[in-house]
């Protein structure tokens, strides 16, 4: 028989995954640490799954890696951002506290990682399926196919939560118009250094050439922009 | 029935030429809520305001005794810019540690000062009825908001300036961090001279103007404030554009 906290989590869940954005907003008001812990729990089990999964493919190390790596990156975008986020919103119409604008992040950072969580049965499976990893394994068809999947369901899951945050924005503000400017600024910001951290924790699929390791060596050299921009140059330059 | 007016009135309604223009309306009257009329205890009762009752702020600063506040403000933009100046230091680390954080300080400062005097003018002349303490607090507003803005950017910053060797990378995000820190500043400041009924905000659109080139100039006659040269300050003068063509290695 499921206790009473299981139940109240579980409910507490569906009414996340419902969008019920009345009984949501009030979540933000006050600190619960019962509810924080079960948002943090949902994130680190949903998109370490997700990772897992993922992972998986290059070997178990690996999946054991990118489990552990995405739920980091969720986490410290939102507590990255989380001074930014606060001091945005009320600048752009929207006068809630940082603690609302923190937990606000983490809630629809919780809905993604559900969503992801849920897709990760799917996701293993396709890995299950998919031959091992040879050294030509990115010219392959599986390959293009894995990784279209996953990328896919990661902006699904990233839609959906952004959706979800744009609905308790405008219930918290009472006005669609701040909720869109908030949302695309907390957006922007949240991109932008979620990005960056990606970028740093990279490899997640894993190549067979290479050593399965946490972090590359050169984690630290470059970043996300200035590969897309020396990309572009390079197009240029074949031109 | 269809009478038609002999005299119709023009639209938009026309003013005696004579007369200078109305003050630009709009604005409600500040205090006008009591909750604007709380006195400010502290400088974090003074952040508050500034990020969630901006007409709380503006009110207090023409009551009598608003230099408290307004050491307060100054102060707090002090430390936050220092604060983002050990950040941008950190990206070339040594001397750049405290060197950094004192030009991003200095210049900032110097900036207001120099374009403080330009301001009361330019608003003066818009017909803007405010004391000199006010305009003086309303910028210390700016500078508040751009820096614990720029504060919060920080640990962004600070991600991209340990994941980077690019100078002019580093030196276009913290241009990116300080122009929207700087946006947020300047629609404050127009906000609290909307209250100062001034006929035109054309006065204060040229300051904007003027002080963004300001702090831009200012930020290469103290360079280098990302990278690293023997020299503390340069010798060689330079307009910002040049410096920038130069850090891209473009030929402008």
């Amino acid at each position: 028989m499921p206790n009473e906290t299981t139940i109240a989590a579980t409910e507490e869940f569906s009414t996340l995954l419902r969008a019920e954005t009345a009984k949501v907003s009030v979540w933000t008001t006050e600190w619960q640490p019962r509810r924080i812990a079960l948002h943090l729990a949902i994130i680190i089990i949903g998109a370490g799954c997700f990772g897992a999964a993922m992972g998986w493919w290059r070997a178990p190390q690996q999946g054991l890696y990118v489990a552990l790596k995405f739920p980091l990156i969720l986490l410290l975008t939102a507590l990255g951002n989380a001074l930014l986020n606060a001091m945005l919103a009320p600048l752009l119409g929207l006068n809630i506290t940082f603690r609302q604008s923190l937990l606000a992040v983490l809630i629809s950072f919780a809905i993604t990682a559900a969503i992801l969580g849920a897709f990760s049965p799917l996701i293993g499976f396709m890995v299950w399926n998919a031959p091992a990893m040879t050294a030509d394994i990115k010219a392959t068809l599986p390959y293009g196919f894995i990784k279209l999947t996953c990328t896919v369901v990661i902006a699904f899951a990233g839609i959906v939560g952004n959706v979800r945050l744009f609905q308790l924005l405008a219930q918290l503000g009472n006005s669609k118009a701040i909720a869109t400017r908030v949302l695309l600024a907390w957006l922007s910001v949240n991109l932008f250094l979620g990005s960056q951290l990606t970028w740093i924790a990279r490899p997640f699929i894993g190549s067979p050439q290479l050593e399965v390791v946490f972090v590359r060596d050169t984690a630290l050299q470059g970043n996300f922009f200035e590969n897309i921009w020396n990309t572009i140059r390079s197009f240029d330059l074949e031109d | 029935m269809n009478e038609s007016n002999p005299n119709p009135p023009s639209y938009p309604p026309q003013g005696n030429p004579n007369l200078p223009p109305p003050p630009i309306l709009g604005a409600r009257p500040l205090g006008e809520d009591p909750t604007e009329r709380e006195p400010i205890a502290n400088v974090i009762g003074a952040i508050e305001a500034l990020l969630r009752q901006p007409r709380r702020l503006m009110f207090q600063l023409r009551q009598p005794g608003a230099g408290k506040i307004i050491a307060g403000m100054l102060f707090v933009a002090i430390l936050c810019s220092a604060i983002y100046g050990v950040i941008v230091g950190s990206f070339s680390g040594g001397v750049q540690w405290w060197a950094a954080p004192v030009k991003v300080t200095t210049g900032l400062l110097i900036s207001t000062i120099i374009c403080l005097p330009s301001l009361y003018i330019f608003t003066s002349l818009s017909g803007a009825q405010a004391r000199l303490i006010e305009i003086f607090g309303l910028v210390v507003g700016l500078l508040m908001l751009m820096t614990i803005l720029l504060v919060g950017f920080a640990p962004v910053a600070w991600l991209f300036s340990q994941s980077t060797n690019h100078i002019a990378w580093m030196g276009f995000l913290h241009l990116l961090f300080w122009g929207i820190s700087t946006a947020f500043g300047l629609r404050f400041l127009q906000a609290g001279f909307a209250h100062a009924k001034a006929r035109s905000n054309s006065g204060l659109n040229t300051w904007a103007v003027i002080f963004v080139l300001v702090v831009l100039q200012m930020s290469t006659a103290l360079r280098p404030l990302v990278g690293t040269s023997e020299d503390m300050l340069p010798k060689e003068k330079k307009f910002f554009l040049t410096h920038w063509f130069d850090s891209m290695g473009v030929k402008p």
